[in-house]
């Protein structure tokens, strides 16, 4: 019975280590893609993120503002994918990888230069439990406060309507243009935190390949969850969980890869619309100045 | 170079000179080490066209889909999955002299083929988004790999996922003896004509070209999107999966998951800048190989972390990604 008790606390335990930095990038990319631009950079943002965090909290010994520099250097990479997607009319998508590759090759060569051997980082000071405790309910208090952004308040519906009809944001006198850079910066920044929480959380240290492809798990609950903030942190959940359960089930003989495989599975699924009418915003990926009718 | 190349080049320049500053040694000292390590000698110059053909495959499957509006950001999973199926058919009937190295090349054509059919089925049958699908579809050719190796298909004495070693009748044949130049070069270079021509002279290769261009024009007059979605990006697979069939028949003479190591996102650098022509793909496979196998040199002699080439193919993708450089993808629903 104990065991049972102590099992069941160890994979929440686990569950919510594994879906903090998820549940963030997937916030992120909710954000990003209501306002109309698909990001498909959460990778490199998770990335980048978790680098500048441990660069900083190395350099001054202070894990928080790791914590700061991760969520900016999140910031500044959404920024560019804004900028570039609105400003330069760049296509979404290769931007968004171009910045993937941008920012695993920046990350690599920081690496080997700030800490004088490639691959990974030193050990510097981290966040500790309290930090990583404080970050989960950050994390869902993040869930929460975008939910309540983007559905009650006047901003939330301006975002939303970038997504939905740029024109018609412009028509009523207001700039897509700079409402859905603001809304990729700030996406940025969340997935940024979600690389923190890797780098000072979970661990104390960056190493290449990290990340290993938790951004692209979290496109998936941006999918599966059907672009709203809920239903991704819902999805992003899941897949933590089923993320621990590969630890627990080990030895149980069921294939770890079925694991895995079930986020990509489950998006793949909704792609095809097998989980019922969510949808994409329908400006989603489109320039800021198409007009939908 | 394209009109409008220049600012790309410049930021490029720029970024280059800036990393190598940042980490202390001279630009033009690391170019020259850069340009040594790739051209300097028959063996280097080997290795890069090695790397050449190695990039060509999914950067013309990724060109090739994306004249026609769709963007394959899969080329990994799909020579994976191309790879894999190679891997098997190369090694199992280890009598059959060259004809095994044939079935190797035809499995993972069709593998490819298949793993980028799954995404055009997505798109064309259910109008989903053909980029996400064939990014899941990456991670997913990599867990199927690791599953099938780990238990089913496990080869006998393997200590991790990869297939037993191939029959030397089953390697495709080297052109410079002691290089790893075999015949996939010419094999790229034969499949850029090929997709030229078929781009250029034939029914199809124009809808497709309509299609990328103004899909509702091409629907109007009668072109079948749906079919055209999942035609063209199982053609893109095949091609992507022909490439990871190289690679393990050329290079590697046995599967390994990690044949493709990010081959299909620089492919998709090369592909731009080769501006989606298949012949102007070759030059920039070529500039990019240079790139790739230059930089351990760099590395040795210059001390700049080879990283600093990642960095800036992606800036590369980044610059190039002005709508203006690309043919007007169709969003999917």
């Amino acid at each position: 019975m104990n065991d049972a008790v102590a099992a069941s606390a160890s994979f929440a335990g686990l569950t919510a280590i594994k879906a903090a930095p998820l549940v963030l990038a997937a916030l992120g990319g909710v954000l990003c893609e209501r306002s109309g631009v698909v990001n498909v950079a959460l990778e490199g943002q998770l990335a980048a993120g978790a680098f500048a965090a441990v660069a900083v909290a190395g350099a001054t010994g202070n894990p928080l503002l790791g914590l700061v520099a991760g969520a900016f250097a999140g910031a500044a990479l959404g920024l560019v994918l804004g900028v570039a997607a609105t400003r330069f009319a760049a296509d979404q998508i290769v931007a968004g990888m171009g910045l993937n590759v941008f920012a695993l090759g920046a990350c690599a060569f920081g690496v080997a230069l700030v800490f004088g051997h490639p691959g990974a980082s030193s050990e510097v000071p981290a966040l500790g439990n309290a930090g990583e405790a404080a970050l989960i309910v950050a994390a869902l208090a993040a869930a929460a406060g975008l939910h309540a952004l983007l559905y009650a308040t006047p901003l939330g519906l301006r975002l939303r309507a970038c997504g939905e009809n740029p024109a018609a944001v412009r028509d009523a006198g207001l700039d897509p243009a700079r409402l859905r850079a603001l809304a990729c910066a700030a996406g940025g920044a969340l997935a940024g935190l979600g690389g923190v929480f890797l780098a000072l959380a979970e661990l104390d240290l960056y190493s290449d390949g990290m990340t290993a492809g938790r951004g692209f798990i979290a496109l998936a609950a941006v999918i599966f969850g059907g672009w709203t903030p809920l239903g991704a942190t819902a999805a992003a959940v899941a897949f933590g969980a089923l993320s621990a359960l590969q630890y627990l089930l080990q030895r149980s003989g069921i294939p770890s890869e079925l694991m895995q495989a079930l986020p990509y599975l489950a998006a793949l699924a909704a792609l095809a619309g097998l989980t019922g009418r969510a949808r994409a915003p329908q400006a989603d990926g489109l320039p800021e100045t198409s007009r939908l009718d | 170079m394209k009109r409008g190349a220049w600012l790309p080049a410049l930021v490029l320049v720029l970024a280059g000179a800036g990393a190598t500053l940042l980490a202390g040694a001279n630009p033009l000292n690391a170019a020259v080490e850069l340009l040594r390590g790739a051209l300097g000698g028959p063996q280097p110059l080997a290795e890069t066209l090695v790397q050449t053909a190695s990039l060509l495959f999914p950067a013309l499957a990724v060109a090739f889909a994306l004249r026609a509006g769709f963007f394959n950001i899969g080329a990994d999973g799909q020579a994976v999955a191309g790879g894999l199926a190679a891997g098997l058919a190369g090694a199992a009937w280890p009598g059959a002299g060259t004809a095994a190295l044939l079935a190797a090349l035809a499995a993972g054509t069709l593998a490819g083929g298949a793993w980028g059919a799954l995404a055009g089925a997505l798109r064309g049958r259910f109008g989903g988004s053909e980029v996400i699908a064939t990014l899941m579809l990456n991670v997913l050719a990599g867990l199927l790999a690791s599953y099938l190796l780990g238990g089913p298909l496990r080869a006998p004495g393997a200590t991790g996922p990869e297939t037993a070693a191939l029959p030397e009748s089953a390697w495709l044949p080297v052109l410079l003896p002691d290089s790893r130049l075999t015949l996939a070069l010419p094999l790229a270079l034969a499949l850029a004509v090929a997709l030229q021509f078929v781009l250029t002279r034939t029914v199809y290769g124009f809808e497709l070209r309509a299609a990328g261009k103004a899909p509702e024009v091409a629907r109007r007059a009668g072109v079948d999107l749906g079919s055209l979605a999942f035609g063209t990006l199982t053609l893109s697979g095949a091609i992507a999966g022909l490439g990871g069939a190289t690679i393990v028949t050329g290079i590697l003479h046995r599967f390994d998951p990690a044949l493709s190591p990010g081959y299909g996102f620089i492919g998709i650098a090369v592909a731009l800048v080769g501006g989606l022509e298949p012949l102007g793909v070759v030059l920039a496979a070529f500039a990019f190989a240079i790139l790739q196998s230059g930089s351990l040199t760099m590395q040795a002699f210059a001390h700049v972390p080879k990283d600093v080439v990642a960095l800036l193919e992606g800036l590369a993708i980044l610059t190039l990604a002005s709508r203006r450089a690309l043919v007007a993808r169709a969003p999917a629903r």
